[in-house]
């Protein structure tokens, strides 16, 4: 800790504003999850006449207990766990080789290689022809069609890539001559070296996963393959459809609001349990000690 | 143990030819090792030698086998490296057994193994450290410890001292010349310094641009240096050039520098030159300045730079630098006064003053 003394005048003024803006910034950030959790606890009354701002008005479970009780809530949440964990596990067995075979100064036409990946950043072929493409490959409402269809992710790929890239070229050739082949090479040193890029990019693919919604929606019909977030939009567009739900709520202690926001916060809570257990990968200088520049 | 034979070796860049068609031959058990100025292209050889680097023409051969062709691992050599390339991941045993985990080497036989070379390198008690939580000095040990630990057929070290401060550097030089005696294996060290080449080698070989200068021991390159490259590349300081004009007569001649005059070993060579200006090498522990001899040459002091036993004198001579090195028990009060010297004619060097070939000498 630095000594407060120790600042200049100037030091002093910048560490304020820098403090406050953080301040800002992580309120901005906070109030939408602490909004949600708040009306999720709310009467359906309280929650519609919105009065709730930071803390549940009328506390009450009964949103809760509407999905709790709902096995097609429960059957998404376990889509949901099958699509991140199938699909992040897919996405890092197609992106760790890939970005390997692509920071390798031998491999073959590899500047043309990188630039085709890349390619696949600013273009795609939009939702028409992936559709097709999809229903050719018999992909169409098919769950292991959602985890390879999108495990590849051109972002990520690079990421990684330039993080191998970055491994000073001694540790393979240490390897190499301790007798490693292509894959040790990869899995002894590479990988052990990059926890902190994979923790990074598997965090993105289970945010991207665990959130994924739209392609979920075009591409799956049956109903018991859903993952929750297409779950989460059935069921607000049923509460506002449904004329006898809407006559009822007046006196239930639950409304559309309510309930939405309790699969919200219930569709939270894994990642937030995920997230502090990856940040421990994100360790700094993993490479200190290894190379002396 | 096998030797290791380099023919015709080159290494292109595109169309620079950074290694020109080196020959080379060590003998098992050698200790040999390859200096030069930085760029030469040491490192390319030995890399090439390792397999790291492909190789554009001419053959390598380990023992009796043309490796040209054969991946790094199959080479049977090991490597140590200038940023020594540790796992930092892995603990010190780990690191150590890397290699033979790889090979599938006995779980029991691993750790027999590493043990024993933990104990030569004094690492046991770091057995459990990452290489973050070592010194420099123990980091290079453990990057040793690797290399042996598999009894390859031969080392390769890459500038491996280079990191090292420099009383670390002299016990590191100190600790490989014993494992070299101990274990007998066939070395090719890198190194662009050149005390380490001295301290270390079996045979020295100097590369300059691309290719070998000289190959020899170290006493035959310090006294017999067949060019002005070897010649200030090798010792400490390396030996004075001057530029002088033959005159005298054939059976004795005599190097005009400036306007005082030098006598010069006799030669045929050095005959021929008469009149031409040639380039007179004078090592600096060769300058006598206590007892002078015959024909002394007047020098002007301008520098006294003591070491403890040693002084280095820097005069001019000529208007040339030239650097005496002298002993300084006894003379210690005197070295200020110092204003001339003489040199034993047979301990002077004449070169040719374009080649920088050196003349009057056998095979020159
Ligand atoms: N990939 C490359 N492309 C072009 N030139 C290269 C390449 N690698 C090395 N060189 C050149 O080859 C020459 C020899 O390099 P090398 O690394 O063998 O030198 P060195 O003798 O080991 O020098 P140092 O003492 O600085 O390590 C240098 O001039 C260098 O610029
Ligand atoms: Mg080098």
């Amino acid at each position: 800790m630095m000594n407060w003394n120790l600042y200049s005048r100037g030091d002093k003024f910048f560490a304020i504003v820098v403090s406050v803006l953080v301040g800002m910034f992580t309120a901005a950030t906070l109030y939408p999850f602490i909004y949600i959790a708040a009306v999720s606890f709310s009467s359906g009354f309280a929650a519609q006449a919105g009065k709730v701002v930071l803390t549940p008005i009328d506390s009450t479970l009964e949103a809760y207990k509407y999905i709790l009780i709902q096995p097609e809530f429960w059957l998404s949440y376990r889509n949901t766990f099958i699509y991140t964990i199938g699909g992040t596990i897919m996405s890092l067995l197609f992106i760790i080789p890939g970005a390997y075979a692509l920071s390798r100064p031998q491999l073959y036409g590899r500047r043309f290689l990188n630039l085709f990946v890349a390619f696949t950043m600013w273009f795609n072929a939009g939702l028409i022809p992936f559709y097709l493409n999809m229903r050719d490959l018999n992909l169409l409402d098919s769950m292991f069609g959602i985890i390879i269809g999108f495990a590849v992710n051109a972002f990520n790929i690079i990421l990684l890539r330039n993080f191998f890239e970055s491994i000073p070229e001694s540790f393979e050739e240490a390897a190499r001559m301790d007798g490693a082949n292509d894959f040790q090479v990869l899995w002894k040193v590479f990988i052990p070296l990059s926890k902190p890029a994979i923790a990074t990019i598997t965090l993105f693919c289970i945010v991207a996963r665990w959130n994924g919604f739209f392609w979920a929606m075009v591409l799956l019909s049956s109903e018991e393959k859903i993952p929750l977030q297409v779950f989460l939009r059935h069921t607000i567009s049923n509460l506002s459809d449904d004329d006898e739900f809407a006559m009822t709520q007046l006196e239930a202690a639950y409304s559309a609001e309510t309930v939405t926001a309790a699969i919200i916060v219930c569709s939270i809570i894994p990642v937030l349990l995920v997230y502090p257990w990856i940040q421990k990968y994100f360790e700094k200088g993993i490479l200190l000690g290894g190379v002396k520049e | 143990m096998s030797g290791v034979k380099l023919s015709q070796l080159v290494k292109r860049y595109g169309d620079l030819e950074v290694v020109k068609a080196i020959d080379l031959e060590v003998q098992p058990h050698e200790f040999v090792v390859l200096v030069g100025p930085s760029g030469c292209g040491k490192s390319t050889t030995l890399r090439m030698i390792a397999g790291l680097e492909e190789i554009s023409g001419g053959e390598v051969t380990i023992g009796d086998r043309v490796v040209n062709r054969v991946a790094p691992k199959d080479r049977d050599v090991a490597m140590v490296f200038q940023n020594y390339a540790l796992y930092p991941h892995l603990n010190v045993a780990d690191n150590i057994a890397f290699g033979l985990r790889i090979r599938k080497t006995p779980k029991d036989q691993v750790q027999k193994m590493v043990a024993e070379v933990a104990e030569i390198l004094g690492l046991t008690p770091y057995l459990d450290r990452r290489p973050a939580d070592l010194s420099g000095g123990q980091r290079q040990r453990v990057a040793m410890g690797r290399a042996i630990v598999r009894h390859p057929l031969v080392f390769l070290f890459d500038e491996p001292l280079s990191n090292l401060d420099a009383k670390l550097r002299s016990q590191m030089r100190a600790e490989i010349k014993r494992l070299h005696k101990r274990l007998d294996v066939t070395s090719i060290y890198v190194t662009h310094d050149q005390v380490e080449a001295m301290t270390l080698a079996d045979r020295i070989v100097v590369m300059n641009d691309g290719a070998i200068e000289q190959v020899g021991t170290p006493m035959e390159l310090f006294l017999n240096p067949v060019n002005t490259f070897v010649a200030g590349f090798i010792g400490s300081p390396p030996m004075n050039q001057i530029r002088a004009e033959i005159s005298g007569s054939s059976n004795a001649p005599v190097a005009k520098i400036g306007d005082q005059l030098l006598p010069l070993p006799a030669s045929a060579d050095v005959a021929d030159r008469m009149g031409a200006d040639v380039t007179v090498g004078i090592r600096p522990e060769h300058a006598e300045v206590h007892s002078l001899g015959t024909s002394p040459l007047n020098v002007e002091l301008e520098l006294v730079e003591t070491l403890g036993s040693e002084a280095l004198l820097h005069t001019k001579l000529a208007d040339t630098p030239f650097i005496i090195k002298t002993e300084t028990e006894e003379h210690f009060s005197t070295l200020d006064q110092v204003s001339a010297f003489s040199v034993n004619p047979h301990q002077i060097k004449v070169f040719d003053i374009d080649t920088g070939r050196v003349l009057g000498q056998a095979g020159a």
